[in-house]
């Protein structure tokens, strides 16, 4: 070819390139920053009410103007059959183009977790908009929406305050956990059923939408992580809650570091223990017809607080330590075993441990997993070591006799 | 075509071979000159008439272009003959007096003999002293140039903290010299030739035999022997017409003023090309990652030599992508930013009233105006420049909203970054570069800016210096230059020169090879 064509067609090619022109570029102050989205039950009907609440950038305290002193967010609904049509349909109240990208926080409300929410996440799963690693929460007697529409005194952006505030408790405490929408859909399509962290709106909700609670040292409204929902075939069928929760957790080798109260040996205080490190082995097997859950647990942790005079540089009385918070483990753990078992809910995964293991044994039972989980045996093992005492072995108090 | 390794000959010129020869008459010669050079004011002519024979003798030279002291040593050592009894024989006739200059009496460096006008006026007027000898069509020409030139001092535009601090000059004598005492080798070869047909500007080739490919000398020979060009005033005429690929941002020819850079690419067998009236010394081949390296990695320690190259390669890309990946993650990758951070940029951006590829393009364009202003001021106003263009300018168009604050931190970081890459002119065009892949990355976000850069690399690699891939020894990939490239090995590692430069005698250490 030659030199001028090569040129003509190199030119051509270059305007190709730029003619493509910005077909999605969106600047940044045409968008609304969704952080959590909220799905409700539109009472007595069949639609979703969707709520989004939308992060309001003119009030983050970064910015260079003077803070407007509106709040950090900005909450709007929008009901439709679908969730993607409650999406499109939020354009009517949005002056931005919603961008879901960065939504932090999905929350459902307890009636329609009650209806079941099987359904719900498709669009989570289709749509290239919308993020499947968001936290999932419901709400605890209570809407999405009243969730969404509550302010935080500490996080400007409540949403993202309330992931903090799981993935906080999850790591200290252990009742809770980060429970994000690719864990409920993988645990809706898997066999046997899931656990949903749960939140509660203990204050007044009204006073919580007010920015001007916020100015007080006891902020009125606020949230608590509260248990897990336990969800069977999709329908919220019960809660676990407290050591109940937490034994949930442990069988699915969830804690990363708690703290318990176990009794005194020969007295009547407390010890504080907090298990630094926990894991927990599952073999599920078959026998009989019966399926065996062998779970293994090894614990280890601190003591952190001595309610009671306890020598610990004896021998013996480590032993005994040790032991008792075993024993409490195990209590735990075999309570949350039993009360899944009433409800005939496979919250611990034993069901999909079994079909990977055993599929030939799952083959047997699989139509009737639920009874036989139901009737299931817990071969509990647990190991407990209590590796420090802290920064001192016996208490300031002396032995009281 | 060997070259003729003194450059009385004018290289190149075409004129048809006629060159008008001297005349025996000197007053002819004499007319001749002065009419060539329009009757020149600084042409001085002295006659002598030797006391024998009473043969007219002239001297003539170029007043403000030679050394004083040199002239009258020339001179007097040429007349010495005058003064019968000194025991040297006295020349029987006119005729003999020419001869008796030229084999005995003269002791001044580079002794030419002349026949032709034109070869005297070039002698004249790069500074050597003629003299003819009435009744002989010869002359004979000294050299003698020097007059006022600069000294030797610090280099200026590439500092170093360890290390020589002597820059090369104007003058190319000096220039050789500052070489030569860094290598004091026999293999050190130089040839000159004279280049420019109006200029006639001294450049010399400089290599060392066995290191340098003798192909790459002969090509480079090759090509300066064609060039045509009326003018060599500083040796980036000779790299732009030297350049094998003209429309390539990227300069193949790398430029030091540092004689300690030169005498360390010469031992990499690299070839370095010298031009009179410029301190700037070319060296080629240059491969990329040459103008990424300075002489200050060999003299400090290997280990910071080597974080300190990592941070230049790391500075290089940020200030060639840093502000297009800015523009292209804001206007269309949103969802990659961590969400604090972009709630934060959100908020910045409130009430910024330009797309986030103009506030770009503005902050860009006002930092390159502020960095012209500062180079072309005198030094005392060029930092008031700085001062006002960079903190007042910025900070109020902050505070006018007219910019957000992150673009300001972005434009600033890649302008910093740009310092670091140690060559000035390669510095350039990754600046003239960034704009380009700001637009691709505007245009169609990190897409555009995955395809301006594999358009850069494809093209990299297409470019050679001297026949030289410019992307060795990455590609074609070397293993063993692996050594001298990101990192800098420890000295006693580097047993091997660069493989593509390098002609057969490869190592370094003769003595380290067998450990």
């Amino acid at each position: 070819m030659n030199r001028r064509g090569s040129s003509f067609l190199a030119a051509m090619l270059a305007a190709m390139l730029a003619l493509t022109g910005c077909y999605n570029s969106r600047e940044l102050n045409e968008l609304a920053i969704v952080s959590g989205i909220g799905i409700d039950l539109v009472p007595g009907k069949e639609d979703y009410k969707v709520t989004f609440q939308i992060v309001n950038p003119k009030s983050t305290p970064t910015t260079v103007s003077p803070g407007s002193g509106l709040p950090a967010i900005v909450v709007i609904s929008a009901t439709d059959r679908t969730v993607f049509g409650a999406l499109r349909k939020a354009s009517k109240r949005a002056t931005r183009q919603l961008f879901f990208a960065h939504t932090q926080l999905v929350a459902i409300g307890e009636p329609l977790a009650r209806r079941g929410i099987n359904h719900v996440f498709d669009i989570f799963e289709r749509s290239h908009e919308l993020r499947l690693n968001s936290a999932a929460l419901v709400v605890r007697g209570g809407s999405a929406e009243s969730l969404l529409q509550m302010l935080s005194p500490i996080e400007s952006i409540s949403s993202l305050g309330l992931v903090n505030k799981v993935e906080n408790t999850a790591k200290v405490w252990g009742e809770n956990r980060r429970t994000d929408v690719f864990g409920l859909i993988s645990g809706i399509a898997g066999e046997g059923d899931i656990t949903v962290n749960g939140v509660m709106l203990p204050g007044d909700i009204r006073e919580g939408r007010k920015k001007s609670s916020l100015e007080q040292s006891d902020f009125k409204g606020g949230s608590i992580m509260s248990g897990l929902a336990v969800l069977k075939e999709g329908r919220l069928t019960g809660w676990m809650e407290g050591t109940d929760a937490r034994g949930t957790q442990w069988l699915l080798d969830e804690i990363k570091e708690t703290g318990m109260d176990i009794g005194v040996p020969g007295a009547s205080g407390k010890l504080a223990v907090n298990i630094f490190h926990s894991s927990t082995g599952v073999r599920v097997e078959l026998r009989e017809g019966v399926p065996v859950f062998h779970v293994r647990i090894r614990e280890e942790g601190n003591v952190s607080e001595a309610g009671a005079f306890v020598d610990f540089s004896i021998k013996e009385v480590m032993d005994q330590v040790q032991e008792t918070l075993k024993t409490q483990t195990a209590q735990e753990v075999r309570q949350a075993f039993e009360k899944a078992q009433g409800m005939k809910c496979d919250i611990f995964n034993f069901g999909n441990e079994l079909k990977r293991t055993h599929p030939q044994d799952w083959q047997k039972v699989m139509n009737h997993w639920d009874e036989a989980f139901a009737q299931g045996r817990l071969d509990l093992h647990v190991e407990a070591y209590i590796r420090s005492t802290g920064m001192r072995t016996k208490t300031y108090m002396g032995q009281e006799n | 075509m060997p070259i003729r390794k003194t450059g009385s000959t004018p290289d190149g010129k075409k004129e048809g071979g006629q060159q008008p020869p001297l005349s025996a008459v000197l007053e002819e010669n004499l007319e001749q000159i002065r009419a060539r050079l329009g009757n020149s004011p600084d042409l001085v002519i002295r006659h002598y008439k030797s006391m024998i024979h009473e043969v007219q003798v002239a001297a003539i030279y170029i007043n403000a272009i030679t050394d004083k002291n040199l002239v009258d040593t020339y001179i007097e050592q040429a007349m010495k003959f005058e003064f019968p009894g000194e025991g040297v024989g006295i020349p029987a006739a006119p005729g003999d007096i020419y001869s008796y200059f030229k084999t005995k009496a003269v002791s001044i460096g580079k002794l030419k003999v002349i026949r032709d006008l034109n070869t005297l006026l070039e002698a004249l007027l790069s500074g050597d002293t003629v003299l003819l000898v009435d009744g002989i069509a010869e002359a004979l020409s000294g050299m003698t140039s020097g007059g006022e030139g600069r000294a030797v001092s610090e280099a200026a535009t590439q500092v170093s903290i360890r290390g020589s601090k002597e820059a090369f000059t104007e003058s190319l004598g000096t220039n050789i010299a500052l070489v030569r005492r860094r290598i004091k080798s026999p293999d050190l070869r130089l040839e000159t030739m004279t280049l420019g047909a109006i200029t006639r500007t001294d450049i010399s080739i400089m290599y060392i035999k066995g290191l340098a490919r003798e192909e790459a000398v002969f090509n480079l020979r090759e090509k300066l022997q064609h060039i045509e060009a009326d003018s060599i005033l500083e040796s980036g005429y000779i790299e732009q017409l030297l350049e094998e690929n003209k429309f390539s941002p990227f300069p193949t020819m790398y430029n030091t003023e540092r004689p300690d850079s030169v005498a360390g690419n010469l031992l990499e067998g690299r070839i370095a090309l010298l031009v009179d009236g410029t301190p700037f010394v070319l060296i080629l081949p240059a491969t990329f990652f040459v103008f990424m390296h300075t002489v200050e990695d060999y003299y400090q320690r290997y280990d910071v030599s080597t974080l300190i190259r990592l941070l230049r390669v790391i500075c290089l890309v940020v200030s060639l992508f840093g502000p297009a990946i800015f523009v292209a993650a804001l206007n269309f990758h949103q969802e990659m930013i961590p969400t604090p951070l972009l709630i934060n940029l959100a908020s910045q951006r409130e009430g910024v009233p330009f797309p986030t590829f103009i506030e770009a393009l503005m902050m860009e364009c006002t930092f390159e105006v502020i960095r012209e202003a500062g180079i072309r001021l005198p030094s005392p106003i060029g930092q008031t420049v700085s001062i006002i263009g960079g903190l007042v300018l910025g900070q109020a168009a902050v505070q006018a909203g007219i910019v957000s604050p992150a673009m300001v931190i972005v434009v600033s970081l890649t302008g910093i970054c740009s310092f670091t890459t140690p060559a000035f002119n390669m510095a350039l065009s990754i600046r003239f570069l960034r704009f380009g892949i700001m637009f691709t990355g505007a245009f169609m976000g990190l897409y555009g800016i995955a395809i301006a850069a594999l358009m850069l690399v494809a093209h990299m690699c297409s470019l050679r210096s001297l026949g030289v891939p410019y992307m060795s020894p990455l590609g074609p990939f070397s293993p063993g230059d692996q050594k001298d490239l990101f990192v800098r090995s420890p000295l006693h590692f580097m047993k091997t020169r660069p493989r593509l430069t390098r002609s057969k005698r490869g190592r370094r250490q003769p003595g380290a090879g067998s450990s």
